[in-house]
Formats: structure tokens, sequence, C-alpha cells
């Protein structure tokens, strides 16, 4: 399978199978990102909508031979941040039992009864409510270096902040979800790599 | 498996929603498009500036005092001045190898750099011949021609930077926009120090580096209008 830069390149050339294979390759992984930073799958949809048009139109600033992820990942936080500011969309809060099996069902895009090792669900649904009730920056920090498996470098390029404040914003949310979760979780930022199955790249 | 992070870590991505209609509609008129070439875009921009800036010394000629100054130091500062144009535009323009997006820290840290230094290289060191002039404080207020003319010599730079950076960031956009004022100020000093003859630390200090950070702050808040991705 292609990788993003070729992709990018050969869509940027006028190649509109390369955009639908670069969708396919990156969508998911951008899905998932932004159902854990917005939290309802409405939200979210339109914010991966928005984010790949953007991309679109911003298509001529594409480097060739750059890789476009952590740019694309930008655009995605920077699309979350305009439009859930733009909306004043009323997020869940913690605890909101209504909206956070949908949000898990959403985050692994199959049913428990689906997986041949299905997590426990207790451990499931505390992380979700204690990832939930982080400040957004943290959450942002612990979504990307812990989940979504970003090297400390990565996430504060995507962030667009230093290595220095992202491993802060890492620190005090592996912090809070110590407490939150009584010491079950957060081991802290480590080895970012290894905690993603199947890896970003 | 006891960590629940480990757990959501370790889910299968989620099934995204199809392409949308909107991006549907694009892509079934999808032309090529031109990528960015930043090493190109640096030497238009930088070239397009020089000759600018070199045509409007011609116009206004150079400083009478100029044959009166230490010429170590005249080609000193103009080589300070030229460094403070590259140095910026440099790194608002290009990206670390296999980046899309300037490095916006570095950009910062030019800014900053290039206003700090300038207006504290022009109250400490401004050489003074017998044809040269002074405002002091009682008419420091005069120097607003050359403010003025600094930020009209820094437009172009940074006009040729915002069309070439347009639409290209989503983050960093401020830091960016500012190291292409403060190039542009930069090259304002450059022509300044070329025909302005007035010798005073306060105006070379205040009005000729203060036309770096004047060009910084004000394209800091006017470009990124340009530069975000919309």
């Amino acid at each position: 399978m292609a990788d993003a830069k070729d992709l990018m390149a050969r869509y940027c050339d006028g190649d509109a199978s390369a955009f639908r294979e670069l969708y396919a390759l990156l969508a998911p992984r951008l899905y998932g990102y932004l159902l854990k930073m917005a939290r309802q799958r409405a939200l979210a949809d339109d914010l991966l909508q928005h984010t790949f048009m953007k991309v679109h139109r911003a298509r001529t600033a594409y480097i060739r031979g750059a890789d476009p992820v952590p740019w694309i990942y930008s655009i995605a936080h920077r699309t979350f941040l305009d439009e859930t500011r733009k909306v004043k969309r009323a997020i869940v809060r913690v605890g909101d039992a209504d909206e956070l099996p949908e949000l898990k069902a959403d985050l692994r895009g199959e049913t428990d009864d689906r997986r041949d090792d299905p997590a426990d669900p207790e451990l499931m649904q505390a992380a979700l409510a204690a990832l939930a009730a982080l400040p957004e920056q943290q959450r942002q920090a612990v979504v990307l270096t812990k989940l979504e498996g970003k090297s400390v470098a990565e996430a504060a390029e995507i962030a667009g902040t230093t290595v220095g404040a992202m491993k802060v914003r890492a620190h005090r949310g592996y912090e809070v979800l110590r407490k939150l979760l009584g010491g079950k979780a957060a081991k802290g930022p480590t080895d970012t790599r290894t905690s993603r199955a199947g890896g970003t790249r | 498996m006891s960590e629940p992070l480990d757990e959501l870590a370790a889910l299968p991505p989620p099934a995204p929603p199809p392409i949308g209609g909107a991006l549907e509609a694009e892509l079934s008129h999808l032309e090529p498009a031109a990528m960015r070439r930043p090493l190109r875009q640096l030497a238009v921009l930088v070239g397009a500036s020089l000759v600018y800036g070199a045509g409007l010394v011609f116009v206004l000629t150079t400083r009478q005092d100029l044959r009166e100054l230490p010429i170590g130091w005249l080609a000193g500062v103009a080589l300070g001045w030229l460094f403070g144009f590259l140095v910026p535009s440099y790194v608002a323009l290009m990206p670390r190898p296999g980046a899309v997006t300037p490095r916006w820290q570095l950009a910062a840290i030019a800014a900053v750099v290039a206003s700090v230094g300038f207006v504290s290289l022009g109250l400490a060191v401004h050489p003074a011949g017998p044809s040269s002039s002074s405002y002091g404080v009682e008419r420091f207020g005069h120097g607003h021609t050359c403010l003025e003319l600094g930020l009209a010599t820094a437009l172009v730079p940074v006009v040729i930077g915002a069309i070439f950076l347009r639409g290209a960031l989503p983050i960093g956009s401020r830091w960016i926009a500012a190291a292409l004022g403060a190039g542009g100020g930069c090259l304002g000093g450059l022509v300044l120090h070329l025909y302005c003859h007035i010798a005073d630390g306060l105006h070379v200090g205040l009005i000729h580096g203060g036309v770096v950070v004047v060009a910084a702050l004000l394209s800091a808040a006017i470009v990124p209008r340009t530069t975000n991705v919309r």
C-alpha cells in the first residue's frame, strides 16, 4: 500500500483516486482522534469532513516528499478548536452515562461481542470518563502520546507547542488520570510509540 | 490487560463516515495543483525584496555623511541588517526537511532576537560625522518619516511571504508572520542605514530599530488572516 507522502503527491498532481486512498488511510485515525477530543459522534463526523475539505483547499501548501500526517493532524486539531468554539456546542461531561457507551462503540468501531478479546467494560468506562474530565490541552496530550502512539515531539508539532510544554501537559494529564482511576492508569509518556496497536504511520 | 488507557489504545481505529458530498463534488473536477517549493519561494522573496530595496536607495540617494563614517562600521552594520533580513525570512518559509509547516519556534526566536537586537544595537552604537544630523529627544518625533519609509520597504517581503504561505499554516502562524515582518523590517533598516544621516542614538535605535518591532507586530496581527488554513 502506498504511503501518505506518495498519495498526497499523486493527489496534488490531480489523481482523485489517490485522495480516496489517502482518506482510507488516514480518516480512521483522524476520526478516532476527533472522537476522543470532541466526544460526540455527529460533531466528530463534521470535523472530519471539514478537516479533509481544508486539506483539499490547502493542498497547494504541501511540499513534495514531506510527511503530510502531522500537518493534517494539525489541521484536524485546529478545526476542532475553531468549530467547537464557533458553534459552542455542549460537550458531554464526565459521568454522562448516556453518551459514553456510544463513544466507546465509536472508538473501537465494533461492539464488545464482536471482539475475540473483549476489553474490560468497567475499565473502558472508567478510562473514557477520566479522559473526558481532562482539560482540552491535557486531553490532547494524553490522546496523542498514549492513544495515538505519537512521540512527544510529533505531538508538540501537531499541537503547535514546544516539546517541553507537551511533556508538561501530558504529565499533568497522567497525574489527573491517576487520581481519577485510582492508580490503575497512567504510567506516563515514557515510551509513547509502543501503546497503539498497529502504529500510526 | 490492567491499564485502562492501554485498553483504549489497543482498540482498532473506528470506521469513519464516507467522504462527504461537498468534497466528492470537488474531487469530480480535480485539477493538478502546484505544490509549494520553499527554496524557490525564498529566492523569489529575497531577490525581489533586495531589488526593491536597492531601487529605493537609488531613488532616495545615499546618506550625505556616508564617506565620513568608519567603513568597518558601515559595512558591518549593513551586513547585520542583511543577515537580519535573510534569517527570519528563511525560517518563516523553510520547514525542516520532511515537514510541511515552517518551524514557528525558530521563527519566534528570529523575530524576537531581530527586534531586540537592532533596537539595542542602534541605541548603543551610532557613530556620526561632520555632516551627520541629530534630532535628540526634542525633535524625536521628526523621525516618523524614517519609520514610514522602513515600513514601506518591509511591505514587499511581507506581502510576498504572505502570498506564498496563504492557507498553509494550521499552527504557529502569528510567529511565522512576525518573523516575516521582522525580516522585512530589517530590510527597511538596511535602506535607512544607507539613506538616513540622522545619527543620534534615540533615532537610530528607536526609529530604525523600531521599524523591525513595528513591522513584526503589524505582520503578526494582519498576515495570519491570509496564512491560516481555512
